[in-house]
C-alpha cells in the first residue's frame, strides 16, 4: 500500500450537541494522540482538547474548525472537527472542500435533526462520502434503528448498519459487528481494551436479520458478491467490504455505525470504518480552472512529483503570526520551496510547514500530497489557490451565504478604536460571513454577520482577545427589496449645456423573477436581456446598460437594502454619436430603474427563519404561543415519547432574544435551532413602519 | 383559472350537494374503504378545498412522515390548479403553508386526550382559529366508543368539522359492497362515504352510505380519477 492510499482526510460534522466534540476528543485519544480525556462540559475545567478556544471552552461549544492529524494502525487521519451551530456554517462548508470523507453524527435520540439535514446538504453539494455514527446510544430513549429509518427517508440516503448496540439506554455495553458476527465489548477505565466475544443468544436474531439487510444492499455494488449471495455461499468478508467501500465512495451507500462517544463504546470500530470505508485522497476527484486556458475545467490528480497546487482553506491569526491551513491536492511541499499565489500574482518561500494538532504545532519538513497542514506568516485571503509556477490554477471557491444581520458597534475609548479595527480585518479575512462596513450616512461602524450567536461571539472575542471594549448597538435584519409586478420604463438622461454633453435614451421594462410554487430552486438575485433591434443602442453600449441597472439594485429607494428578484430588459433606447458614452447610458440605466421600481408594486423582503423547537410535551402549549407571537407559523408538531417537536417559520426580525424567553417559560427543558429558509414580503403595515424608521433615521443624520 | 373558479368549478361541489351541502361544523365524516384506493389523495383533496376558500386546516397523521404528507399537498395543489400567473400560484400556494398545520403522533404512544388535548392548544395557545381537521390514517376500527364520543364531543366544543380516513386493522375483515369495512361502528359518523373498485367501469366508486339522519346509501355523484387518484365527476 501507498503512503496516499494510507491517508484520510476526514470531518467531523452534524447537529448541535451530538457530540462531535466529544468524539474527536476519543478519535485523539485511542491513537495515542492525547493521554487522558478532558470533557467538553467537564469538570475538570480543562475543556475538550480540539476547543481550544477560551469562549469555546466556556459556551462548551465550538466555534473554529479545528483540524487534528491522528494514526490509526497505520493510517494517517486528519480529522476536522467542525462546529454544529448553524451561525458558524462557513465553517462547515470550508471544511467539507477539502475533506474527502466525512463521520456524519446523529443523536440516537433526536435523529435527524435540522442541522442533521442542512449538513446532509452541505455534504452532497461537495460530494463528500460519510459513514454515520449514531451516538449517545446510552441516553434514555435511545433507538437507533428508528434513526437509520429516519436517515433513509429524510436524508435519502442509503443507510444501513454495520453495527447494532447491544443494549440501549443505560444498559448499553457494546456493539455487535455485523460482518464478522462478532460481539465487541470495550474494558477498561477508557475502554481501551477491545474484547471479542460471541454475539449473544437474544440479539442473534435480530443480528442475523440486519446483517442479510446489509449484505443485500452491499450485493448491488458487486456482480462477484452478488452471485455468491444469490447461490447461497457465505461470503468473503474482503468482497463485502470492498463492496460497501464501493457503495460508499460512489455516494450510494452510508453505513450505520453505533455507540456512545461519552461512554467510550463504539469508537475503535468507527475508525476501523474510516479506513476501509472512506476514500483516500487519490479516490477523490478535484478540480481546478486552468487560469491561462480561460479558465477550463480540469481534474487534478494525486500525484507527488506534480507542479503542487495548494489551497489555502483557512486563516487563522494567533499569537505568532497568521497561520494559514492548507491542503495540497497536486505535488507535494517541502520547506524552502517557493510557490505562487495565483490571485495576487505574488511569489513566497514556504518558511516553516506545520501539522496542527488542535491548539499544539509541530514542524514537518514535507506536506505530501493530499495532506492538509498549515503555513506561517504568509499573506493571503481563504480561498486562494497557490501553485508551484509551472501551472495557474485556481481551485473553483467556496459557497458563502450571504449575512442577514446587522450589528453597529462603537468603541469606548480611544484604544479600543484602534484594537477594534485591527480585530475587525482580522475576523474578516478568517471568516468570510463576517463582513463591517462604516455607514457613510451614519459614520457607524456596522458588522453583519449569519446570527445572533455569530456576532456575539465576534465582540466577546474583541473583548478578550484584542482587549477592546465596544458598545452594541440593535441587531437589524438585512432586508431586502423587491417588485411584486412588471412595469416599463422609458428615460431619457440629456446633459447638452456646455461642454461636452451626455445623452441616453433607454427603454423596456423590468419584472419579478419567480420560482414555481412549492420548488426548492433558488431564484436569481438579477437577470439582464437585451431585445434591442435595429441598433437603437449600439452594441457597446448594452453592458453599459446592464453595469447601469445592477448599480441602481444595490440601495433600494425604500429602506436602502438592496434589491433582488428582478429581471431587467432593455428593449428600445437612442443615442448621439457625440454625447452618448459608457458613463451617459449607466446613468440613464439608473434613471429608468428608478423610474420603473416606483411603478412595480415595491416591496420589502425579510429573512425567514426554519426554526425547530424541541422540548417536553407539557410546554406544547407555551411554544406555540411564543410561534405565535412572533408572527409566526406553525409548519408541523410530532410527538413522541413525551418529547414534542414544533417546526415553525418565524421572522428573523422578530428572534431577537428568543433564546432567554424560551429558556424562562420552559424551565430551561427546551431548545431551538434556527437556519435562513427563504425571504418573504413584510406585511404592508409593518412595511410602512419600516420605511417610515428609515426616513426618520435619514433626517436625523442629515441635521447632523 | 381564479381562484373564485377553482372554487366553484370543483367536482367537491357536487360531493357536497350529496351530502346535504356539507358536512357541517360539529359532525365527524369517514371515508373508507381497502388499502391503496387513494384515501389519503381524497383527503387532501378536501383540505385543498377547504383552504382554498380561506379557511384554516389542521391535518393529523399517525405515525407518518411529515415530508411524506407536505408532499401530498404540493402534488395535489399541482394537479388541481392552473394557474395563468405565476404570482397568483405563489401567492395561493404561500395560503396552503400559512392555514395549514401538521400534526403527527404515534397512535399507540397518544391517547386521544393527549391528541385533543394538543389540538386545543394548538387552537388557543396558537392562535390557530381551526375550521376543519383531517384525521389520516386513525384506527378508528379499533378506537374505543368512549374515544369516539370525545372526538365528538371535541368537534362540537371547538365548532369544527372533522374528517377520517379508515382503514380496518386487520386484514382479513370483510366489506361490503360499498366498500364500508364490517368492524366499523357506524353510530357515531355524521357522513360515512365508501369506495370501491368497480371492474366494469374501471374506476374507484364513492357511495354516500350515510348521510346525517339518513341511512339510504346512493351515489356520491363523484369517483376517483383514475390517474390522479383525485375526486372528479
Amino acid at each position: 500500500m501507498t503512503e496516499l492510499e494510507k491517508m484520510r482526510n476526514i470531518g467531523i460534522s452534524a447537529h448541535i450537541d451530538s457530540g462531535k466534540t466529544t468524539l474527536s476528543e476519543r478519535i485523539l485519544y485511542y491513537c495515542n494522540r492525547i493521554h487522558a480525556i478532558h470533557e467538553v462540559h467537564g469538570k475538570d475545567g480543562v475543556g475538550a482538547t480540539m476547543d481550544s478556544m477560551e469562549l469555546e471552552r466556556e459556551r462548551g461549544i465550538t466555534i473554529a474548525s479545528a483540524a487534528t492529524s491522528v494514526t490509526w494502525k497505520g493510517y494517517d487521519i486528519n480529522v476536522i472537527d467542525t462546529p454544529g451551530h448553524v451561525d458558524f456554517t462557513v465553517e462547515v462548508e470550508r471544511s467539507l472542500r477539502v475533506l474527502d470523507g466525512a463521520i456524519l453524527v446523529l443523536c440516537s435520540v433526536g435523529g435527524v435533526q435540522s442541522q442533521s439535514i442542512t449538513v446532509d446538504r452541505q455534504m452532497n453539494r461537495y460530494r463528500v462520502p460519510r459513514i454515520a455514527f449514531i451516538n449517545k446510544c446510552d441516553r434514555t430513549g435511545a433507538n437507533p434503528f428508528h434513526v437509520v429509518e429516519q436517515m433513509r427517508e429524510k436524508l435519502k440516503l442509503n443507510a444501513v448498519m454495520v453495527e447494532i448496540p447491544i443494549g440501549l439506554e443505560d444498559k448499553l455495553e457494546g456493539v455487535v459487528d455485523l460482518l464478522r458476527m462478532k460481539a465487541l465489548y470495550f474494558d477498561g477505565p477508557n475502554g481501551d481494551i477491545v474484547r471479542e466475544e460471541e454475539v449473544p443468544e437474544n440479539l442473534m436474531e435480530q443480528a442475523l436479520e440486519r446483517r442479510q439487510m446489509l449484505l443485500e444492499e452491499a450485493g448491488n455494488f458487486d456482480d462477484d458478491l452478488m452471485e455468491q449471495l444469490l447461490e447461497g455461499e457465505e461470503p468473503d468478508i474482503e468482497v463485502v467490504e470492498k463492496a460497501i467501500r464501493k457503495g460508499t465512495l460512489s455516494l450510494q451507500f452510508c453505513p450505520v455505525f453505533c455507540g456512545s462517544a461519552h461512554k467510550n463504546k463504539g469508537i475503535q470500530p468507527l475508525l476501523d470504518g474510516v479506513t476501509k470505508y472512506l476514500p483516500n485522497p487519490s479516490e477523490v476527484e478535484n478540480r481546478a480552472l486552468d487560469l491561462n486556458d480561460n479558465e477550463r475545467e480540469v481534474v487534478l490528480e494525486s500525484d507527488p512529483d506534480r507542479d503542487p497546487v495548494v489551497l489555502a482553506f483557512k486563516l487563522e491569526d494567533g499569537q505568532y503570526g497568521q497561520l494559514t491551513y492548507i491542503r495540497v491536492y497536486e505535488g507535494c511541499l517541502k520547506k524552502g520551496d517557493e510557490l505562487y499565489n495565483t490571485r495576487t500574482k505574488k511569489k513566497f518561500k514556504i518558511g516553516r510547514l506545520i501539522k496542527m494538532h488542535a491548539s499544539e504545532m509541530e514542524d514537518i519538513q514535507e506536506a505530501k500530497c493530499g495532506d492538509i497542514a498549515a503555513l506561517f506568516g504568509i499573506d493571503c485571503a481563504s480561498g486562494d489557490t497557490f501553485c508551484g509556477g509551472k501551472v495557474n490554477y485556481a481551485m473553483t471557491s467556496m459557497f458563502v451565504p450571504n449575512p442577514v444581520i446587522s450589528l453597529a458597534i462603537f468603541p469606548k475609548d480611544k484604544k479600543s478604536q484602534d484594537n477594534m479595527s485591527k480585530a475587525i480585518n482580522r475576523f474578516m479575512k478568517e471568516d468570510p460571513t463576517f463582513q463591517c462596513y462604516v455607514d457613510p450616512e451614519s459614520n457607524q461602524t456596522i458588522i453583519k454577520g449569519m446570527g445572533e450567536l455569530h456576532l456575539d461571539v465576534y465582540v466577546e472575542r474583541m473583548r478578550r482577545e484584542y482587549k477592546c471594549e465596544v458598545e452594541i448597538g440593535q441587531p437589524e435584519v438585512a432586508y431586502r427589496e423587491a417588485i411584486s409586478q412588471r412595469a416599463e420604463f422609458n428615460f431619457t438622461h440629456k446633459k447638452q449645456t456646455g461642454g461636452s454633453g451626455q445623452f441616453a435614451r433607454v427603454a423596456g421594462y423590468i419584472e419579478p423573477i419567480l420560482s414555481a410554487p412549492g420548488s426548492d430552486e433558488e431564484v436569481k438575485d438579477y437577470e439582464f436581456a437585451s431585445e434591442v433591434k435595429g441598433g437603437a443602442i449600439p452594441t457597446e453600449y448594452i453592458p453599459s446598460c446592464d453595469k447601469g441597472f445592477q448599480t441602481a439594485m444595490k440601495k433600494g429607494p425604500q429602506l436602502g437594502f438592496p434589491i433582488v428578484g428582478v429581471k431587467c430588459v432593455v428593449n428600445d433606447g437612442a443615442w448621439h454619436p457625440v454625447d452618448s458614452s459608457d458613463m451617459a447610458f449607466q446613468t440613464a440605466a439608473i434613471g429608468a430603474f428608478k423610474e420603473a421600481f416606483a411603478k412595480a408594486k415595491p416591496a420589502i423582503l425579510e429573512p425567514i427563519m426554519k426554526v425547530e423547537i424541541e422540548g417536553p410535551s407539557e410546554f406544547q402549549g407555551a411554544i406555540f404561543g411564543t410561534v405565535n407571537q412572533r408572527r409566526g407559523m406553525i409548519i408541523s408538531s410530532t410527538e413522541d415519547n413525551g418529547t414534542c417537536r414544533v417546526d415553525a417559520e418565524v421572522p428573523l426580525a422578530e428572534m431577537f432574544g428568543y433564546s432567554t424567553v424560551l429558556r424562562s417559560m420552559t424551565q430551561g427543558k427546551a431548545e431551538y435551532t434556527m437556519e435562513v429558509c427563504r425571504y418573504a414580503k413584510v406585511p404592508t403595515s409593518l412595511g410602512e413602519e419600516l420605511k417610515k424608521k428609515a426616513a426618520e433615521k435619514e433626517a436625523k443624520e442629515k441635521k447632523k | 383559472m381564479e381562484v373564485n373558479e377553482l372554487i366553484s368549478k370543483s367536482p367537491i361541489r357536487i360531493f357536497e350537494d350529496s351530502i346535504n351541502g356539507g358536512l357541517g361544523r360539529g359532525n365527524l365524516g369517514v371515508i373508507t374503504s381497502r388499502h391503496g384506493m387513494g384515501k389519503t389523495a381524497c383527503l387532501v383533496h378536501l383540505a385543498i378545498d377547504r383552504i382554498l376558500q380561506d379557511e384554516n386546516i389542521v391535518h393529523v397523521s399517525f405515525g407518518a412522515n411529515l415530508e411524506h404528507v407536505m408532499g401530498w399537498y404540493k402534488e395535489v395543489f399541482k394537479e388541481i390548479t392552473d394557474f395563468k400567473s405565476m404570482d397568483e400560484a405563489v401567492e395561493v400556494y404561500e395560503r396552503i403553508r400559512k392555514n395549514r398545520v401538521l400534526m403527527n403522533f404515534s397512535q399507540e404512544n397518544a391517547s386521544m386526550d393527549k391528541i385533543l388535548a394538543s389540538l386545543k392548544t394548538l387552537m388557543n395557545q396558537g392562535s390557530f382559529q381551526a375550521d376543519a381537521l383531517f384525521f389520516d390514517g386513525y384506527r378508528l376500527t379499533v378506537a374505543t366508543e368512549e374515544d369516539v364520543r370525545k372526538i365528538k364531543d371535541f368537534a362540537k366544543e371547538m365548532n369544527v368539522e372533522i374528517w377520517f380516513t379508515v382503514s380496518p386493522v386487520k386484514s382479513n375483515v370483510e366489506f361490503d359492497e360499498y366498500g364500508i369495512p364490517a368492524t366499523l361502528n357506524r353510530d357515531l359518523i355524521d357522513v360515512l362515504v365508501g369506495m370501491h373498485y368497480n371492474d366494469e367501469k374501471s374506476r374507484v366508486i364513492m357511495t354516500v352510505v350515510k348521510d346525517h339522519s339518513s341511512d339510504i346509501p346512493k351515489p356520491a355523484g363523484v369517483c376517483l380519477d383514475p390517474k390522479t387518484m383525485l375526486i372528479a365527476e
